[in-house]
């Protein structure tokens, strides 16, 4: 059962990978590839193979840190997103695009950096309320923390000019428009690093299902182990926000999926969920481009109508024991 | 005896006082008992000698070597924790909750369980006697079985000493003699440690070695089981009434048995009907 959902799971993950290039607005086969068409080349290269490889690293990672957050905050409906993580990361983001030029700061990698920056400080306050009060309060200082960094966010867009307002609206919507490999090239190390670092912890992750006292008697640290699973998770979603803003829901989603697959052991769900959402934010993706083709919907935004609905589910269901 | 596991510990929460210099040893292969009333300080004085918490003052020693030289992981393989709140919504299977035991046994570089965990797991669920509840969901247990399948899970971490707390509070009286006659196989035939605090004085008297009565955080009373719970102490102890069954005397045990008066007259049915 748990092996042939893993391998299900990464037929579909290269499944998708060797079809998805081929679909979309313009009509390419592997044939116009062969013939040497520059036009084909460009779009499955340039266009769109670069923009599926960041669809399967960042679903991948987004659904890992969903993973390890569900897991660490003992929470169904924890994730980066809910937790205002993200939301802080953008704020970091933001505040670099506007200000850090202004400073003369533009040459280094200073909106990656404050994007990190961001994700830390919101997670540093999850982790505080988290470990002195219940589970609700902890979803409602994650509305607090995102709602905050959202209105900073719009007060820095009322500051900016039109366009680039234009720019940064459509960046917190959570998109995967990329042309070549610049962005990808920039997430993969910081997702393949987060990722398996948080393997390397799957065992102390596991403790945590029977309660923090037994996991302390058999010798987890836990005070290190929150230490660093936040920062890890902060680092994978403060480099990813960087470059394809804010994409919600996806984090929450896939961990619920692959448990009912795989069951509750981190040797099997984190590499579950990277491959599950990475599959499944590349077909959101292909999905958002066909809606309104041949205009591009940001994939975020379908995330976050498919996502909601299934919140709300979980949030019935499970009624905040 | 000899001290195998012990130390004198303070420890303080919230600028609040729990235990003050509690001194306590355990013998290799002894059984010992924790009594006292509701917050002197007994489950606290077991997390300390689980490794959950750390003293506020003073030091633990396991064998001669402190807690702090020893590691938490090494630790893990020497004592084995069962709480007093076991988690009830755990997803896990039976199996699985047993097999969490074996992590201060695992290896970093193997990926999932191996077979020695596997044995491990059913040796200790052979144990307690539910072999056919591996595969069971632990939301379908009832209480006295969750809490043998935490007993199996400590002894799956195949330790020489159990830690418990209130091992058979709410269970019903054939699940606490279940879990009292496995405890005492444990320590009896197997030789293991066994430190435990509870309320029912009865498994003390069936099971412990040696007893440490705490009040408001000290030790108040340690000695030989018969010594430390005889009537005058418990009344002290606990400001309430005991009636003891001394074995023999119409008894149904060779050790004694001390029940609490709860309302202080014999209330039968005739007494009723005549007021």
């Amino acid at each position: 059962m748990k092996r042939a959902f893993l391998v299900c799971a990464a037929a579909l993950w290269v499944a998708i990978l060797l079809a998805a290039p081929f679909i979309g607005a313009h009509e390419v086969g592997l044939a116009d590839l062969v013939a040497g068409d520059d036009l084909a080349a460009r779009i499955v290269w340039q266009l769109r193979l670069p923009r599926l490889l960041l669809a399967l690293l960042a679903g991948g990672a987004l659904a890992v840190c969903g993973a390890a957050f569900q897991t660490l905050f003992g929470n169904p409906l924890a994730e980066p997103y809910t937790l205002g993580v993200a939301g802080g990361a953008a704020l970091g983001a933001v505040l670099a695009q506007q200000f850090a030029r202004a400073a003369g700061l533009g040459g280094v990698a200073i909106v990656p950096l404050a994007s990190f920056a961001g994700a830390l400080a919101a997670s540093a306050v999850i982790v505080f309320v988290a470990r002195r009060r219940s589970t609700a309060t902890l979803l409602l200082a994650g509305v607090a923390v995102a709602l905050t960094s959202s209105a900073m966010i719009l007060f820095v867009q009322y500051l900016a000019d039109f366009s680039r307002t234009f720019r940064m609206v459509r960046w917190m919507m959570g998109g995967l428009a990329v042309v070549g490999y610049d962005e990808v090239l920039w997430a993969a190390p910081w997702v393949a690093l987060g990722a398996a670092a948080l393997f390397v912890l799957r065992r102390d992750l596991d403790q945590l299902a029977t309660g923090e006292e037994l996991a302390a008697s058999r010798g987890v640290d836990l005070a290190r182990l929150r230490l660093w699973v936040v920062a890890i998770v902060s680092l994978m979603v403060g480099a990813l926000v960087a470059v394809t803003g804010p994409i919600g829901f996806v984090g929450l989603i896939v961990p619920h999926w692959v448990r009912r697959g795989v069951g509750y052991a981190h040797a099997w769900v984190l590499p579950g969920a990277f491959l599950t959402g990475g599959a499944f934010l590349a077909l959101c993706d292909l999905l958002a481009r066909r809606v309104l083709a041949p205009a591009d919907l940001p994939v975020g935004v379908l995330t976050a109508i498919v996502g909601g609905p299934f919140f709300l589910w979980l949030l019935l269901r499970d009624e905040f024991r | 005896m000899t001290e195998w596991l012990g130390g004198t510990v303070s420890f303080e929460a919230g600028g609040r006082s729990i235990l003050t210099d509690a001194e306590i040893a355990v013998g290799r292969g002894e059984s010992v008992a924790i009594v006292g009333i509701n917050g002197a300080g007994k489950t606290t004085l077991l997390r300390l000698l689980a490794n959950v918490l750390a003293p506020s003052r003073g030091a633990l020693a396991l064998g001669g070597v402190p807690y702090a030289d020893l590691g938490a992981r090494r630790l893990a393989r020497a004592l084995a924790y069962v709480p007093q709140i076991r988690p009830a919504r755990v997803p896990l299977s039976v199996r699985d909750v047993v097999l969490l035991g074996r992590y201060p046994h695992n290896r970093i570089w193997s990926v999932g369980y191996e077979r020695r965990d596997f044995d491990a797991a059913a040796r200790a669920l052979e144990v307690i006697g539910s072999s056919e509840l591996a595969d069971r969901p632990m939301s379908e247990l009832s209480g006295g079985e969750r809490q043998g399948v935490y007993i199996a899970a400590a002894l799956a971490q195949e330790t020489e000493c159990l830690i418990l707390d209130e091992p058979t509070t709410y269970l019903d009286p054939g699940h606490q003699r279940q879990i009292a006659r496995l405890l005492r196989k444990l320590t009896q035939e197997e030789g293991r440690t066994l430190v435990f605090a509870s309320h029912d004085l009865n498994l003390a008297y069936a099971l412990a070695d040696r007893v440490i009565a705490l009040a408001a955080g000290r030790v108040v009373a340690t000695g030989p089981t018969l010594e430390v719970l005889e009537r005058e102490r418990l009344e002290a102890l606990y400001g309430a009434p005991f009636h003891m069954l001394e074995p023999g005397a119409g008894a149904f045990s060779a050790r004694p048995v001390a029940a609490v008066d709860l309302v202080g007259e014999a209330l039968v049915a005739g007494d009723r009907d005549s007021r």
